[in-house]
């Protein structure tokens, strides 16, 4: 069986990793200090057309909802009061547990990087999982009524993507760029949105490439690792920083493929998850690996906000760039058409109307990335990603991969239990045939 | 009278298998009341909609992950049961994450000749969802003439229009009536009045609407001061008659509704419109909303709130399935909304069976307290 | 070859002696707060029951939640490896295996050969495991090892509404004002929970013959709420439930040649 041996590959760190952690810090500075360089401050998710904002210059600070959620489910302690915070208001326990944490550290005015919450001068957000624009809905009304403007981009998955389905993303953007000059009084700039436009296709398109460097064996990243760095494109997808940073990260992990650097020294067996992994017990990855078993990725990692494509030879790769295939955006409309498309071919955009569309992908990846079983995650804290996991492990078990489930919750730590989760792992790896690189006994 | 429309609710899969042989006609199943049933009507198909059957069940487990709420999940039981194999085909128009399983699950696993993905837009505050919707409308209208080897004429579009339009209107001109200090009719009776009418043919039901709301014209309910406290219930989806029987037992009204299978199911009708599919689209974008779909602006709020006022509401009963995450978003807003009018409320949880021990003393409660509310 | 297998389980801890694919001797002892001297003592007591001496075991092997702390164990496996293993010795027809325990009720599909094929765990719910039942023998003050004759003498099935233990208990109580038999009662509470368990059960699909292990499988009520919620004929009872796990661990150590 593949991967039973131990691997004995070497390891290093990565060199542009502290990089990432000043980029990630930056950003957050940033936001919170908008107003003093005379900038705005806004809110909208992972998901927002924010390249869109750009077009009314680069000072306008994203506080991306999710990561920022995740930043604080991160800290234990915070998180804790946060939670109890929104619960507090009537916001129920079992309410997406991202939102719940950023609720929260609105009503205690906490940021949590410090100091009180920066407030948001508008919304520009959309709508995708039932969650979305309702998050914002109420971030509005606690910051007392912040100006709001969401797009629906629920139009079916992208292969039976049409004209008049485009035409309903375009007409909806083109109605945003009004309200936003409306809002702000600023006059938008369809240069600068195009410039964003590259930035985003670059940025998303190379992070994809750098997935799919983990097709080799040993994986050059792990999982956990990717989290830190996949991270950046949640948080500004659209900036020219982020996207330059992924080309130089690209170059670094071909580099580290070349000369046979593993993201973890004993792979010797291969796994992906499927979502979010519980923020405040990453340590999981760690209890995997203590088999030798390494997640080699996810297809939250890979494409939450990477965006594929099948290449001529059948498999995925990086869906190439408006700038690699010539294509320059002439007007407004040309380039709104096209963001709205690269958008739309996103992989974690595709399942909302159906199980099998991630039933294959995941399978699609547990070929190409040579994986020994898949691990999806029942996650509590988010109905968005986890709609439609139960018909995929049943998909995954009749195409004959190995899978591991386990009950947990993205960003509400009294719902993960660590202990069941371990022991999971521990029947997943004896089924698996593996055993525990350090002796259990004596 | 009203056991005619119970009897129609309760015995709901023999009526639709009895029309199928009556007519020769096809039986249609969809999930949310977003469904543009006009269409489907006029192409001589019966629309119904799939409800859960209240039984504790053991079968959906391999399929839907248990924290999506008990509604989608007692759904795709009874399809799994057989309770539903008469159907000749299912639909579902694009609403909530949780409904969506359902009729993912049940296209997989149950056979059936059609199946329709409607992604009916959520942006419906935003102005390019008309257009959007009508050419979805187009589509899924081609689909059905497929189907059913019908072209649908401009004629049968405004007969079924016509029909529905006139359910719509007899539903709430009985519901009116409940605005009087003694309703006429009791929640649990107008409940039976809603829920019948989204499992039969609408043409057969306006007849009995007629009938009914002649009667109901015709008796004048006299007497003193009527003690019960009129409530309103608030929600997601609920079809629990024995929850609405059992408050009202402990001496309540329930005057009015806004949920998914009450008055949000009925309550605005189609306005004409030379391009007929643009006329249905326009209806249902503009109808009281789902939660999934009330954003930026609340809509629904200021709806509840001249509900609460036109029916002379004293409380109000927030209802919503368990886990059901847009519903959850609201409830907050929508109980300090009711309390600056006011009308204090209560929130509960519903699942496939309620505990009805439990929520009787917290209705009493509830009640007890509004009526020492009136007292000062 | 005689080989041991341990169970150290949250409450209690079993031993199972093999030899030959024979079970010898069984020792049982409550775990209390030291893992490893309630191993020891429970292996002491079968040792003896089998007048053998540590010294013939030729390997000890342990599972359940304490399997981390016994040190003089040569190898471990998961409370299902075991549970698989330990039912198909002692019935090779099984194909799937309930195993409900206090905390935790599993449902295991099984190979011919005993190989774990697929498993669902009832994840944070009391209301699918033994310790519901516990809860609703305090609720009816009906002792705990009564619960399941008293369940068969039940001729009306009564709905129970409630999904939650927590409301379970007090719709119990509305149920014995009521003047509702005792007996309905109690039968309703081991539908409630067999229907939970068979839920899960059918997350990797039951197929016959079904085996209950687990200390619940003494409740002869829940054994038959439990074949009629699978619709089966009957539903596979070892003489002594909570040793499987041990005997599985033991037949697992016995493998490891």
């Amino acid at each position: 069986m593949p991967g039973k041996a131990i691997g004995h590959y070497p390891t290093e760190p990565l060199k542009c990793w502290n990089k990432a952690k000043e980029i990630r810090r930056q950003y957050y500075e940033d936001y919170r200090t908008a107003h003093d360089r005379g900038g705005l401050r806004w809110g909208g998710g992972a998901w927002t057309l924010d390249a869109l904002v750009w077009g009314l210059g680069d000072d306008c600070h994203l506080l991306t909802t999710e990561p920022y959620s995740a930043s604080i489910a991160f800290n234990k302690e915070l998180s804790a009061k946060c939670l109890e915070a929104a619960e507090a208001k009537g916001y129920a326990r079992d309410l997406c547990a991202y939102v719940r944490n950023y609720i929260g550290g609105i009503i205690l005015d906490k940021y949590a990087f410090g100091g009180p919450f920066p407030k948001l001068d508008f919304i520009f957000q959309e709508q995708l999982c039932c969650s979305q624009a309702k998050w914002y809905q109420v971030v509005s009304e606690l910051e007392g009524g912040v100006p709001m403007y969401s797009i629906d981009l629920s139009v079916g998955p992208y292969k039976e993507l049409n004209e008049t389905r485009l035409q309903y993303l375009v007409e909806q953007m083109q109605d945003g760029i009004e309200w936003l000059q409306k809002t702000t009084g600023r006059k938008f700039d369809d240069w600068k949105m195009i410039q964003a436009i590259y930035n985003e296709c670059r940025c998303t398109s190379t992070w994809a490439e750098i997935c799919c460097l983990n097709k080799n064996i040993p994986a050059p990243l792990d999982e956990k690792t990717m989290h830190s760095l996949y991270s950046l494109a949640t948080l500004n997808k659209p900036s020219k920083v982020v996207a330059d940073y992924y080309e130089e990260l690209l170059d670094e992990v071909k580099d580290r493929v070349a000369r046979g650097i593993a993201g973890v020294g004993t792979e010797r067996c291969r796994v992906i998850t499927d979502t979010q992994p519980p923020w405040g017990f990453l340590s999981l990855y760690r209890y995997l690996e203590s088999y030798g078993c390494v997640s080699v990725g996810s297809l939250y990692v890979f494409g939450l906000e990477g965006n594929f494509e099948v290449k001529p030879d059948g498999t995925w790769g990086a869906r190439t760039t408006p700038q690699q295939a010539g294509i320059t955006f002439n007007n407004r409309e040309e380039a709104l058409r096209y963001y709205a498309d690269w958008n739309m071919s996103r992989p974690q955009f595709q399942h909302f109307y159906g199980p099998e569309y991630k039933t294959e992908m995941l399978l699609r990846i547990a070929k190409e990335w040579k994986l020994d079983g898949v691990i999806l995650h029942y996650n509590r804290g988010c109905e968005g990603l986890s709609i439609g996991v139960a018909e995929n492990r049943l998909g995954l078990i009749n195409a004959g991969i190995p899978v591991m489930t386990y009950e947990g919750n993205m960003a509400d730590e009294r719902e993960f239990d660590e202990d069941r989760a371990h022991a999971r792992v521990d029947s997943f790896m004896e089924n698996l045939g593996l055993e525990r690189l350090v002796a259990a006994h004596g | 009278m009203i056991e005619v429309f119970r009897d129609r609710f309760e015995h709901r899969h023999e009526y639709a298998k009895d029309w199928q042989k009556r007519t020769g006609g096809k039986v249609l199943g969809y999930f949310c009341t977003y469904a543009p049933e006009e269409i489907m009507y006029a192409a001589g198909i019966l629309p119904v909609r799939v409800l859960g059957g209240h039984e504790p069940q053991a079968l959906t487990e391999p399929h839907i992950f248990g924290m999506f709420c008990p509604f989608c999940r007692d759904c795709l039981a009874q399809g799994l049961k057989g309770s539903f194999d008469y159907l000749d085909g299912i639909m579902l128009s694009q609403s909530c994450i949780h409904l969506r399983q359902a009729y993912a699950s049940w296209r997989i696993h149950i056979p059936v000749s059609f199946q329709y993905y409607l992604p009916f837009p959520h942006g419906v505050q935003n102005k390019p969802a008309y257009k959007y919707l009508t050419s979805e409308l187009r589509t899924f209208q081609k689909a059905i003439e497929e189907w059913t080897g019908l072209k649908i004429s401009n004629d049968a579009l405004d007969n079924s229009i016509e029909v529905f339009n006139k359910n719509r209107r007899l539903l709430r001109q009985i519901f009116d009536l409940r605005r009087a200090k003694h309703p006429p009719i009791s929640g649990l009776d107008a409940m039976y009045l809603a829920l019948s009418s989204q499992v039969v043919d609408k043409a057969e039901h306006n007849v009995l609407l007629e009938e009914l709301l002649k009667r109901l014209q015709a008796s004048a309910p006299s007497g003193n001061g009527n003690s019960h406290i009129r409530l309103m219930l608030i929600g997601s989806e609920n079809d629990d008659t024995t929850f609405v029987k059992m408050v009202e037992g402990l001496g309540a009204d329930i005057v009015i509704d806004e949920h998914c299978t009450g008055t949000r199911y009925f309550w605005n009708e189609v306005e004409p419109q030379e391009d007929r599919l643009a006329a249905i689209a326009a209806r249902y974008i503009d109808r009281p909303p789902c939660p999934a779909k009330d954003w930026p602006d609340r809509r629904r709020i200021p709806h509840i709130l001249s509900l609460a006022k036109d029916y002379g509401v004293q409380g109000a009963v927030l209802i919503q399935q368990k886990f059901c995450d847009p519903h959850e978003f609201d409830m907050p807003a929508i109980a300090e909304s009711l309390k600056k009018e006011g009308v204090p409320s209560y929130n509960l949880e519903f699942d496939v069976t309620v505990p009805l021990g439990q929520f009787k003393i917290r209705m009493e409660a509830f009640l007890e307290m509004l009526r020492g509310e009136e007292l000062f | 070859m005689i080989t041991v297998g341990i169970d150290m389980g949250a409450k209690t801890t079993k031993v199972a002696i093999l030899r030959d694919g024979q079970v010898l001797a069984r020792g049982l002892t409550p775990t209390g707060f030291d893992q490893q001297e309630a191993a020891e003592k429970a292996l002491a007591e079968a040792l003896g029951q089998a007048g053998l001496q540590k010294s013939d075991v030729a390997r000890i092997f342990v599972t359940g939640v304490g399997r981390q702390q016994a040190s003089f164990a040569n190898g471990a496996l998961t409370e299902v490896a075991a549970d698989a293993k330990g039912s198909l010795l002692l019935n090779r027809d099984l194909r799937t295996v309930i195993d409900v325990g206090a905390e935790e009720g599993r449902a295991i599909k099984c190979t011919a050969e005993g190989k774990v094929a697929d498993f669902a765990i009832n994840e944070k719910c009391a209301a699918g495991a033994g310790s519901f039942v516990e809860a609703m023998s305090r609720a009816l003050e009906v002792p705990l090892e009564k619960m399941g004759e008293m369940s068969l003498r039940s001729k009306n099935a009564v709905a129970m509404n409630a999904q939650c233990t927590v409301f379970a208990e007090s719709e119990v109580v509305s149920l014995v004002h009521a003047k509702t038999p005792k007996e309905d009662i109690v039968r309703a509470l081991h539908d409630a929970i067999a229907n939970r368990i068979v839920s899960m059960a059918r997350r990797v699909g039951v197929q016959e013959t079904v085996g209950l292990i687990g200390g619940v499988a003494y409740n002869v009520g829940f054994v038959d709420a439990l074949r009629r919620c699978l619709e089966v004929g009957s539903v596979w009872v070892p003489p002594e439930p909570e040793y499987v796990g041990a005997i599985g661990a033991a037949v697992a150590a016995a493998e490891a040649a």
